[in-house]
This record gives structure tokens, sequence and C-alpha cells, in this order.
């Protein structure tokens, strides 16, 4: 890798002011960058290892609804072994649970699996994230086997990689993000777009901010997510859906459908939660729903099968979220 | 040999913290820490030091303290090997998917291949060179169930399997699969190396 200049800082303040007016990049738990840049895909002057605490903590306001709070140095290990979080958002523990390995869950932390960088192997080799080349889009062209099946009209085609971005969406959190001009809070869903040109990044915090923090209000109804997956440790997955509902009786009155895998910004089901208002979450109502997921879809060459995977993980994601895994009975 | 008690305390204590944390109850609790380190910040103006060139590192390596010339670029794993001749953990693939690089930082394991050296300082690290290798250790369970074929994965399975014990003494062959989780065997031995983690454990509540 290249040399660079090192900072070291626990504080989010001091973190910006050493990104500013440098080409510089914060260093997380370093799985990411460190790969970037041993690869030269990632060049920065100044690396900034901003390295806060790492905490979960659930608020009660009085009157209001509690908040939980993630700092953005939580590690994965720290998140997962928070019993309360697992009580009451299975969806993103389930999701932290598949991430990596035990040496990646210690070293990982949430603000660096939700700014990760796409995994595809063209980004990865050095043709940018739109990996174009003499005109012609080397993913839509070559090996797509684990590229996006929705949104596939432009030439960003590469899968969002967070697993955590998907169930964090789904629970409507929001993302803390300071920078020179002050403290912004946006939704986790605003942290990502669609690059259009090569100039463009996926993600939408600028290069001198920091993102500081994650909170999202305690969840009201169920929440779940079930993933599909090639290899069973050590991979990403290749299609998870994340849930949240909220229930009037047995009938759900609101749901959050948000799939990942399938699209270059982790990608919210609309039409699948209209079709699941006003219904219980049975095995026949999950199913239909489900089948609205896949509305649009338009696949490439090689990765047909996510279509019938994506249907399969957001019934799956439905029924494990009011407690029927029935996969799991043979 | 290494002080292996005080690096389970450790880890364990952090863990207690945050269950313990996970009901907070004042709503001036939670912006607390953010807070306080932005007050921290503009006290000491200015703030940050940049380390551009060579700098000295002082770690603990296997209850040693050990101290050699960085650059910020220096992974911890290179830095062992090559600097400080510690060459139990192993460059394989150097991007953080293999495992033949896991090392124990601070009570936790680590890919080595993928951590900053300079990120270490005073950190305490321990690597297959500091275990025991007695009749009722992991590297015995290993030679004794074949867990290795040219070797070449085996510090970094060993470590896996030695902190998986460290926190769960009686695993179930799916809790042991999950914790080698991060390793990678080429040879495909890993019907021996799930047999001696159940065997060191038989042995290591024996002992």
């Amino acid at each position: 890798m290249k040399a660079f200049e090192y900072v070291s800082t626990a504080s989010a303040d001091i973190a910006v002011k050493a990104l500013g007016g440098v080409d510089g990049a914060i260093l997380a738990g370093g799985t990411d960058l460190l790969s970037r840049m041993k690869d030269y895909v990632t060049t920065p002057k100044r690396v900034v290892d901003f390295n806060p605490q790492s905490v979960v903590q659930k608020e009660t306001s009085p009157g209001g609804v509690p908040t939980w709070t993630i700092l953005a140095g939580t590690t994965l290990a720290d998140l997962l072994a928070s019993k309360a979080l697992r009580e009451e958002l299975p969806a993103l523990w389930q999701a932290a649970s598949e991430v990596g390995t035990p040496q990646i869950k210690n070293m990982a932390t949430i603000a660096g699996n939700l700014l990760q960088r796409p995994r595809c192997w063209y980004y990865r080799s050095g043709f940018g994230l739109l990996s174009v080349k003499d005109g012609k889009n080397l993913l839509r062209e070559g090996d797509n086997r684990y590229a996006s099946i929705f949104h596939t009209d432009g030439d960003a085609l590469f899968v969002a990689p967070s697993s955590l971005a998907v169930p964090l969406i789904a629970l409507g959190a929001s993302a803390t993000i300071l920078g020179p001009k002050g403290e912004r809070t946006v939704m986790v869903s605003s942290l990502y777009q669609i690059p259009k040109r090569d100039s463009d990044r996926e993600l939408t915090i600028g290069a001198d901010e920091v993102l500081t923090k994650i909170t999202l209000p305690a969840p009201q109804g169920k929440n779940a997510t079930y993933e599909a997956r090639q290899k069973q440790s050590h991979d990403w997955p290749l299609v998870l859906a994340s849930v949240s509902l909220r229930f009037d009786g047995a009938s759900v009155s609101q749901a959050s459908i948000v799939i990942g895998g399938v699209a270059p910004i982790p990608y919210r089901a609309v039409e699948a939660e209209k079709a699941m208002f006003g219904k219980p979450v049975t095995l026949e109502t999950a199913e239909a729903v489900a089948a609205n997921a896949i509305n649009g879809v338009k696949p490439l060459s090689g990765n047909v099968y996510k279509v019938a995977l994506t249907k399969t993980v957001v019934k799956r994601a439905l029924l494990a979220a009011v407690g029927n895994r029935y996969w799991e009975e043979v | 040999m290494a002080d292996l008690e005080q690096k389970t305390k450790q880890g364990a204590s952090r863990r207690d913290f945050l269950r313990g944390s996970g009901f907070a109850a004042a709503t001036a609790v939670i912006t607390g820490p953010a807070i306080a380190s932005l007050d921290e910040a503009k006290a000491a103006e200015p703030e940050f030091k940049i380390v551009s060139d060579t700098t000295t590192l002082k770690l603990k390596v296997n209850g040693v303290d050990r101290t050699c010339e960085i650059e910020p670029r220096c992974t911890l794993l290179d830095t062992l090997r090559n600097r400080l001749d510690v060459t139990g953990p192993k460059r394989v693939c150097d991007r953080a998917s293999c495992g033949a690089c896991t090392v124990i930082l601070d009570g936790d394991l680590v890919y080595s291949c993928t951590t900053l050296a300079i990120s270490c300082g005073g950190k305490k690290v321990e690597t297959v060179e500091s275990f025991d290798s007695g009749v009722n250790s992991v590297p015995h369970a290993f030679v004794q169930n074949d867990g290795l074929m040219c070797g070449y994965c085996t510090p970094g399975f060993v470590t896996a399997c030695k902190v998986m014990l460290d926190h769960n003494p009686n695993p179930t062959i799916d809790e042991v699969r999950k914790g080698v989780d991060g390793n990678i065997c080429r040879c495909g031995t890993y019907v021996g190396v799930l047999q001696a983690a159940l065997a060191a454990a038989k042995t290591m509540k024996g002992a």
C-alpha cells in the first residue's frame, strides 16, 4: 500500500478537522479500507483513525417513544452482546450475526459496515463503480452473478454491500453526521445513492464528514431479517430482507420491507409494503406479498436466480417476524 | 507464558459493561459521550498529531515489552513477522479473508494483516507462540487429531480455537464451526480441526 499520513483520534470534531483540505479517509475497523488500499483502489494521502467508544444504549424519554443509540465505533461483537438489542431489534441482531467472522465482528464497526464500499469485483479491480471500459459495461456484459436485479437501466449494477443498512432502514433509523459546517441528521436510507457518472459516489456522506451515531425509535411491533447465502459463513448474503411490522389486532397496519443484495442501494419494496397492509401474516399472505416485491425487476444475464430468491427471502422474513420459521421444521 | 487470564477478564468486562448499560434512564445520558468528546477537543487545540514518517511503536507481545520503528502503513502482521521476528501468525491472503494471521489483540481475536500496527501502540498482542503446548492444550489436540496437513493455516486455527474455548468451554460442534468461521484451510482438514477443538475442550476440563 502507498504511504500515508496518520492521525488517530476518538473525537469526531478532531476527525473532521483532520480530514479538512486533504485527500483523506476515515479508518474504522479497517477491514474494508485497508484491503482497498492494498489493492490501490483507494489511495488516501491521510488516514484518520477514528476510534470512538463502542456503546449501545436504549434511552427512555418521558412520554415519548424510547430511542436506541448506537455510537459509530460500536463493534459488531458489542452489538451482538447486547441482550436487550437482540430481544427488541432482532432484525438488526440477526443481520449482524451473519456478517463476516469472529475476527471481523471484533474489528468491524457499525459505521464502517454502513459506509463500506461495494464488493463488485470490477470496482475492486480498479474499473470504477460503473465498471465501463471502452464503452462497454463490464458487469452487464461480463460475470454479473452477484449484481443488481433492480435499477439496472443505468451503468451502476453493483449491489449495496452493507447488511446492516437493510434492517436499519426497515426500522426507520437515522444517521448523525458531523462535518465542517456542523452536525446533520439524515435517514439511513439517505446515506446511499445510485451513481450516474464516473465521478459520483454511491455514498452521500462528504469526504470531509464523519458518521458519529445511529439512532432509531424503539419498534412498536415485530421485526426480523432473513437472508439467503451461497456460503455458510464469511461472505455477504446473496439476498437479504428485513421487515418491520406494526399491527392493529392481528392485521398489519404498517409494514417496512427492505431488500439487500438486489440493487445499488438498499431496495425498498413499496408495493409489497402496500400489499401487506390490513392482512395478518400467514403462509398464504406472505407468499402473495412477496410476489409484489419483485414488481419491476430487470435481472442481468447471470443473476435471474435472484428473482426467485428475493421472493423466498421476503416471504421468510415476514414469517420470521411473527415467529413462523417453517423452513427449520424438517 | 503469557498472562491469558487477564486477557479473558478484559474482554469479558467490556461486554459486561455493554450488557449492563442496555437500559439507560435519563434523556441527557445518551449524548453524553459525544458531547464530552467535542468539549475535550475544543479545550485542547491544536488537537491532532500527524505521523507521516517512521515512528516508534511500543507494544506487549506475548508478555514481553517490545519496541520497533514502523511506518504508518505497516500492518500488525508484517510488524510482528518482519520486525519483531514473531512468525507464528502467517501471511497468506493479506486481505482479512483466510485467518492465517489471526492474533489476540487486547483479548479480542483479530486479523493482524488488516490491523495497522500504529493503531496498536500500548496494546497486548498474543500469538500462538505463547500458548501452552502440553497434553491438555489446543496445539496438542491438533497434533493428536490430524488437524493439519501443510500447516500454514494451523496457527490461525489454533488461536481461534483457543479463544473460543476460553469463552465457551463446552462447545457444540456447531459452536466450534462458528468459532473457526474466520479461518480457511486449503488442504481441507476441517474434520480434524473440529475433532481437535472438541478433544481439547474435553481434556482441558479434565486438566
